[in-house]
């Protein structure tokens, strides 16, 4: 038992604690003195609420982590239902939409890099043949977030698809056939039957992709730089520019430690909010 | 011994035999060993010819023309040296986060860094860079004729921190200009390469979307690219740089300047202009899809390159002046040894031959390899023979340029906080081109956070 917990301190608590105890100081890395500088803990803290770019971030962050986690619980459901089966065709469908989760980020941000360039991309090429031309997704501020939502989803619905499939394996016959012959819809079927059963899975995969989207970086990184203006930078993007476009650490540490706390506040509010109202629905 | 007949017995014969085989052998062996000795270095001679063999180094660059030229003669570096060389080119912004983090804990991985241009001062300020005086002025290291007097002063001058200690023998000494990948659509159109801002403004209405093409493009690193048209209609990016840090971007200059650039860009630009990276902006130019753009020499030179598709119909000039004067970006980078690198004296053995005059003449000879900081190189006729491209001459216009730097106008650059204002100068160019905001609304936003961010790094305003 205690290796495992000094192995479990030295991998996760004792970074954490010095996360924290850097979010303390004003660490400058061009200034080593201030590493130890604890003569005002609550100064990065302060600038926080004082700085608009974090507070705008935080809102970025909410709407790419909502768009990201709804677009992916539903068309992660819809192809699930649709390849859930034992058809060879259905379990071919069933690799293949596995590949966006299991390339590199990188890939996937080159990927859809070219897709939304203008001049070489096949998208924008096949709708100016058609006459409907595209204009510039990535440097549209209305638009350029709600791309990389897009993208997001592409990468990552394989994953809910892949536990809704499970999940769907585990449902009884017995009510699905009573359901048939008591006369149900396909629609009230999935929705009084199924969906029960799916409910859990569902729950739990929206969490992990909650705390998964707060984490989106390469994406951002590679299609759009945080831009244009800031449309698209979301809270870790500020904290990474303080950090290393910077070299402010001691504020970045505050950000990213300001991001744990709001991420494990999100996170235990979701599972109790939706665990006691699944309580009540059983 | 011998028998009855007084012949040696068959001992004695035996003996003399073996005693015989055993001297010719000694013999033998010496000659050999002499020969060898003679014909093939011994060890010890061989480590005093090459004592750094068995040394591998740890180099890593920004992917510029330079370096990766460098990469494909490591070689030679290896058979003359012994020294091997793990060599790192990642993309620009990557290479300086890498760089920032590894320099900043003083890490041991590198032993030879590029120092980039708007980290000069940071890096060389905080002492994360090994002074190169005892390296140059050592004879048992450096050559007298390896000549580090011949290397351009104003390349050399920001490499040197406050007390004037050199810390980087400068690679590149880059210049913003101009260039036309379809220089016969200006022609046919009856205009030249534009000298001016309004000049620049009417000849791109001019040859805007002719042949199908856009008329105007730069990369989105507007720190760089856009700062030239600030002071050209007389603005700047601090008051008074170094002593004076304030940020200068809400000036009527400076939205004046922004007016001018997005209208560029926005007008005679490629649709999403403004997610155009410095790679991006060259491909597009090399393959004639967009036509003039202002950018640095070393990237422009690339559209005469022989796998260019517009090598023919290419022309180049002086970056345009505006209202004020004319004040092209000038920045060199450097190959720095860190603080933390294990292996100093063979990374000097590195940047030594990278650097030296034979190495840049065969890059020159080569690969037309246009930025350089020789001043000897710069001034053979090889150089201008290889620098004249469709009858322009790429290296008078380097030459012509590099005298601007006399105005001290890239002074704003030397100073450590300058990736803050970078950043802010980025956004906002972005924020106008995007149509979020006016120029003057955009670069007041810039202002105030360019003072937050300036505050939090402890600069005194």
């Amino acid at each position: 038992m205690l290796p495992a917990l000094l192995i479990l301190a030295a991998i996760t608590v004792i970074p954490t604690i010095y996360l924290i105890a850097t979010s303390l100081t004003p660490l400058n890395l061009t200034l080593p003195d201030s590493a130890w500088d604890f003569s005002d803990p609550t100064l990065n803290y302060v600038g926080l609420w004082d700085d608009p770019r974090f507070i705008t971030s935080v809102w970025i962050q909410a709407k790419l982590s909502a768009g990201t986690v709804v677009l992916q619980l539903l068309v992660g459901l819809l192809v699930a239902m649709l390849v859930n089966g034992p058809t060879a065709i259905r379990r071919f469908a069933r690799s293949m939409f596995l590949i966006p989760m299991v390339l590199p980020p990188i890939v996937v941000g080159i990927i859809w890099r070219v897709i939304f360039t203008v001049d070489i991309s096949p998208m924008h090429r096949a709708a100016a043949a058609l006459g409907m031309p595209i204009a510039s997704i990535l440097t549209n501020p209305h638009l350029a977030l709600w791309a990389i939502v897009v993208v997001e989803t592409w990468e990552w619905f394989p994953f809910t698809m892949l536990m809704v499939l499970a999940a769907l394996q585990m449902i009884p016959s017995s009510p699905l056939e009573a359901a048939r012959i008591d006369g149900a819809s396909r629609w009230q079927t999935f929705r009084f039957v199924v969906m029960p059963y799916l409910r859990q899975t569902l729950i739990v995969v929206g969490l992990f992709r909650l705390i998964d989207s707060i984490k989106a970086f390469p994406l951002i990184f590679i299609l759009t730089d945080g831009g244009p203006g800031d449309t698209t930078q979301v809270t870790n993007y500020y904290a990474y520019q303080q950090s290393f476009s910077f070299s402010l650490w001691g504020y970045g540490s505050a950000i990213a430690t300001a991001m744990v706390a709001g991420t494990m506040f999100l996170s235990w509010l979701v599972a109790r909010t939706l665990g006691v109202a699944d309580v009540e629905v059983s | 011994m011998t028998d009855e007949t007084g012949k040696p017995s068959a001992a004695d014969l035996l003996h003399g035999a073996a005693q015989l085989h055993r001297r010719q052998i000694l013999k033998s062996a010496l000659a050999a060993t002499t020969a060898v000795a003679t014909v093939l270095p011994a060890p010890a001679v061989l480590a005093q010819l090459k004592p750094f063999t068995g040394t591998t180094i740890n180099v890593s660059c920004w992917n510029s023309t330079y370096a990766q030229l460098v990469s494909n003669h490591l070689g030679e570096f290896t058979e003359q040296t012994g020294i091997k060389v793990a060599y790192d080119l990642p993309g620009f912004p990557v290479y300086n986060q890498r760089a920032d983090l590894e320099l900043s804990t003083k890490g041991s991985a590198f032993d030879v860094l590029n120092i980039t241009a708007i980290y000069t001062a940071r890096w060389i300020g905080a002492g994360w860079f090994t002074p190169l005086q005892p390296f140059i002025s050592d004879l048992a290291k450096t050559p007298a004729d390896w000549d580090f007097a011949d290397l351009l002063p104003g390349a050399v001058k920001p490499m040197r921190d406050r007390k004037g200690v050199v810390h980087g023998i400068p690679w590149i000494a880059d210049i913003n200009m101009a260039g036309a990948s379809r220089f016969d659509l200006f022609q046919a159109s009856g205009v030249g390469m534009p000298d001016t801002f309004d000049e620049m403004e009417r000849t791109l209405a001019i040859v805007n979307k002719k042949d199908n093409i856009p008329a105007y493009i730069t990369d989105n690193l507007y720190g760089w690219s856009f700062v030239p048209f600030i002071q050209g209609f007389g603005g700047n990016v601090f008051r008074n740089p170094p002593d004076d840090l304030m940020p200068t971007l809400d000036t009527p200059e400076v939205a004046e300047a922004a007016d001018f650039f997005t209208r560029l860009l926005s007008n005679f630009g490629p649709e999403g202009v403004a997610n155009y990276t410095y790679d991006q902006v060259v491909e597009s130019l090399k393959a004639g899809r967009v036509n003039y753009a202002t950018l640095n020499q070393v990237w422009l030179a690339l559209m005469a390159a022989p796998d260019s598709q517009v090598a023919k119909t290419t022309s180049f000039g002086l970056f345009p002046k505006g209202p004020k004067g004319r004040f092209p970006g000038i920045a060199s980078h450097a190959w720095g040894i860190p603080t933390g690198a294990k292996n100093k004296d063979a990374a000097w053995e590195f940047i030594k031959w990278s650097m030296s005059k034979e190495f840049l003449t065969k890059l020159v000879n080569q690969h037309a390899l246009a930025s350089i900081t020789r001043q000897s190189v710069i001034s053979t006729p090889l150089y201008k023979q290889k620098m004249t491209f469709n009858g322009y001459d790429l290296g008078q216009i380097f030459i012509d340029t590099l005298k601007y730097a006399d105005q001290g106008h890239m002074a704003y650059r030397s100073v450590n906080v300058f990736p803050q204002v970078n950043m802010q100068i980025v956004q906002a160019i972005s924020r106008v081109l995007s149509g979020q905001m006016k120029s003057r609304e955009s670069f007041k936003l810039a202002q105030t956070y360019a003072i937050a961010d300036l505050k939090r790094a402890g600069v005194k305003l």
